[in-house]
């Protein structure tokens, strides 16, 4: 991995930017888009090159980083969408009709107090304060565009951890955002990722010095407020030799009639001996599309792992994947994905065996009902070369009623002969037997229903912590109620 | 070494030029007025750079976007892990030779 050197173009780009000052756009703001919810500023709908430039002006970004959001623009208007993907659902989007930054505070508070009311209810609501009392090293909570609250335990930031949003990192410590950042994604990926390279703010950065093992799980929470917004943040997970990080992260969005957006670009790093494990529960309403680029690397000896559940949105299309580089890397990936009515969870897993001696284990679960659909979209790949690889993928589908469907699509390209590959694939349709078992012991229709979908995701539960795994118990009773009869 | 695969003044500075010597395809870039040969093949999924933009030292593959160091082959960025292959080259006058 290397440094990408913007600095060739931002040099170009001088001479072609118009030095806005911070200032003139926020009083262009106040006067130009006034808002009943009070925002410090919201852009106008739609994607150009005057937002993308008011976006890093008004975060007084560094002309390379300019440069790099320009690029990612040309390229994003230059990918066509996915054509593999569920294009249907995918010509809802009008990427016109989005709001691509909305700030809701003038700054991160690290106090709880200091947070404004409006936003403090919501998140108290959601119990992230609660929950950081009880079990967290340290919280991140971005509504809408931007990190409103965040604290680290003392302990942590002693030990040299650096746990802040990607605004702060890229302010207080550009140098280890600049080498690292857009090194596992790239802006010219995919199409999404050009457009939160674009516009991106926001999201979570780590970096866990050599030898350090974070104890507690880092959190961060993503509330979407606003309709037809779009949440672009940008994470980066940086896990150096020999050290050890649990980072979760929710997401919410409440209820609106047109549809919202949140492209995510998630990068993590695990350099020799280290530790990530990235905890995900997506929790969106119904008209959320949700799709996200996930990628880790991990070098020798390293491990990482993926835990992730998918329920809610209309269109997920995340598939986290993990390059094994290092010999005697090992990567884990866990997904849950719920249907529901008028849903589509097109999910999966992407692991890429390129070196000797490297393991995973790939283990997807889903349920569709109500006329939902599931996706299971895969890759194993093992290079030449990658002798001893080792993978094993189980992938299965539970199907409540004949309006829902689900598929199964794995790919594998296995191009080292020394190497040991499983793959396990089923469909079933939930069991009269089952449920009638249940119900004959005194359970309601749709409490056997929940009980027995809660059974199949229970490898998943387990690794949750154990507030999330209540919740997520919760949210599948919710969803299956009326699932059957 | 014996024909010249291109003419230095076909290559603009910040260009590249596809050729192909026996059976392989090159890349030439031209750096600064330096001349450096790579394979034409993105070692992620085996496409051709030539309609890749070169920044500087670097060429950004138009498929998924790895980019690759053109003086040592470096792959800089996923999703690409192997180096591309890169060539000596020599040039005489306006004339560019490859040892391929």
């Amino acid at each position: 991995m290397g440094l990408i050197e913007w600095s060739m173009m931002a040099t170009e780009l001088k001479e072609q930017v118009s030095p806005l000052t911070a200032q003139a756009l926020v009083e262009d703001y106040r006067y130009g888009f006034h808002d009943p919810e009070n925002y410090v500023f919201k852009s106008a709908k739609g994607l150009n090159e005057e937002i993308v430039l008011k976006i890093s002006e008004m975060k007084g970004e560094p002309v390379w980083m300019r440069a790099f959001r320009l690029k990612a623009l040309e390229l994003f208007h230059a990918k066509p969408m996915p054509a593999w993907a569920d294009t249907a659902a995918l010509s809802e989007i009008d990427l016109s009709n989005i709001h691509y930054f909305v700030k809701s505070t003038e700054k991160t508070e690290q106090s709880w107090d200091d947070v404004p009311d409006d936003i403090k209810r919501t998140f108290d609501r959601l119990g992230i304060p609660e929950a950081e009392r009880k079990f967290l090293s340290g919280v991140s909570a971005q509504y809408e565009s931007e990190v409103v609250y965040h604290s680290v335990v003392e302990e942590l930031e002693k030990d040299g951890v650096i746990f802040c949003d990607m605004d702060t990192a890229l302010r207080e410590h550009p140098d280890i955002v600049r080498k690292y950042m857009a090194t596992v994604i790239p802006p010219g990926d995919n199409k999404f990722a050009a457009l939160n390279s674009a516009v991106w703010s926001g999201g979570s950065f780590v970096y866990v010095p050599p030898g350090v093992e974070v104890k507690m799980p880092l959190q961060a929470y993503f509330r979407i407020n606003t309709e037809n917004m779009g949440q672009f943040e940008r994470t980066l997970i940086i896990a150096d030799k020999g050290s050890k990080v649990h980072y979760i992260e929710g997401c919410t969005a409440p209820q609106f009639s047109t549809s919202s957006l949140h492209s995510a670009v998630v990068e993590l790093i695990a350099m020799e001996g280290a530790r990530i494990r990235y905890t995900t529960i997506q929790n969106w309403y119904r008209n959320i599309f949700n799709l996200v680029t996930k990628r880790a690397v991990a070098h020798k000896n390293a491990t990482v792992e993926w835990v992730d559940g998918n329920i809610g949105s209309r269109l997920t299309m995340k598939y986290p994947a993990i390059y094994l580089v290092g010999e005697g890397a090992r990567g884990e990936i866990l997904s849950a994905a719920f249907a529901g009515e008028g849903q589509h969870q097109d999910a999966g897993a992407k692991v890429i065996h390129a070196a000797p001696n490297t393991t995973s284990v790939v283990t997807n679960k889903s349920v569709s009902a109500h006329g939902g659909k599931t996706t299971y979209r895969g890759l194993v790949e093992i290079h030449e070369g990658a002798t001893g690889a080792k993978t094993r993928v189980r992938c299965d589908a539970l199907i409540m009623d004949d309006k829902s469907s689900s598929d199964t699509k794995p790919t594998m390209k296995i191009h080292e002969q020394q190497s040991t590959v499983e793959h396990e694939a089923s469909v079933s349709k939930i069991g009269e037997e089952q449920l009638f078992y249940a119900m004959s012991r005194g359970l309601s229709e749709a409490d056997a229903t929940a009980l027995i979908v809660n059974g199949f995701f229970d490898f998943f539960v387990k690794e949750l912590p154990m507030e999330y795994a209540v919740e997520l118990n919760r949210l599948i009773k919710l969803e299956m109620e009326g699932a059957v009869g | 070494m014996s024909e010249p695969v291109a003419r230095k003044s076909e290559i603009a500075d910040g260009t590249t030029k596809r050729v192909t010597v026996g059976e392989r395809s090159l890349l030439l870039c031209n750096v600064e007025g330096e001349i450096f040969a790579i394979e034409d093949v993105c070692t992620h999924d085996g496409g051709a750079l030539d309609q890749g933009e070169l920044m500087g030292d670097r060429i950004m593959c138009p498929r998924h976007g790895a980019f690759f160091d053109v003086k040592s082959g470096a792959a800089l960025t996923l999703p690409a892990i192997v180096p591309v292959q890169t060539y000596k080259v020599r040039v005489e006058g306006d004339d560019i030779y490859v040892e391929a």
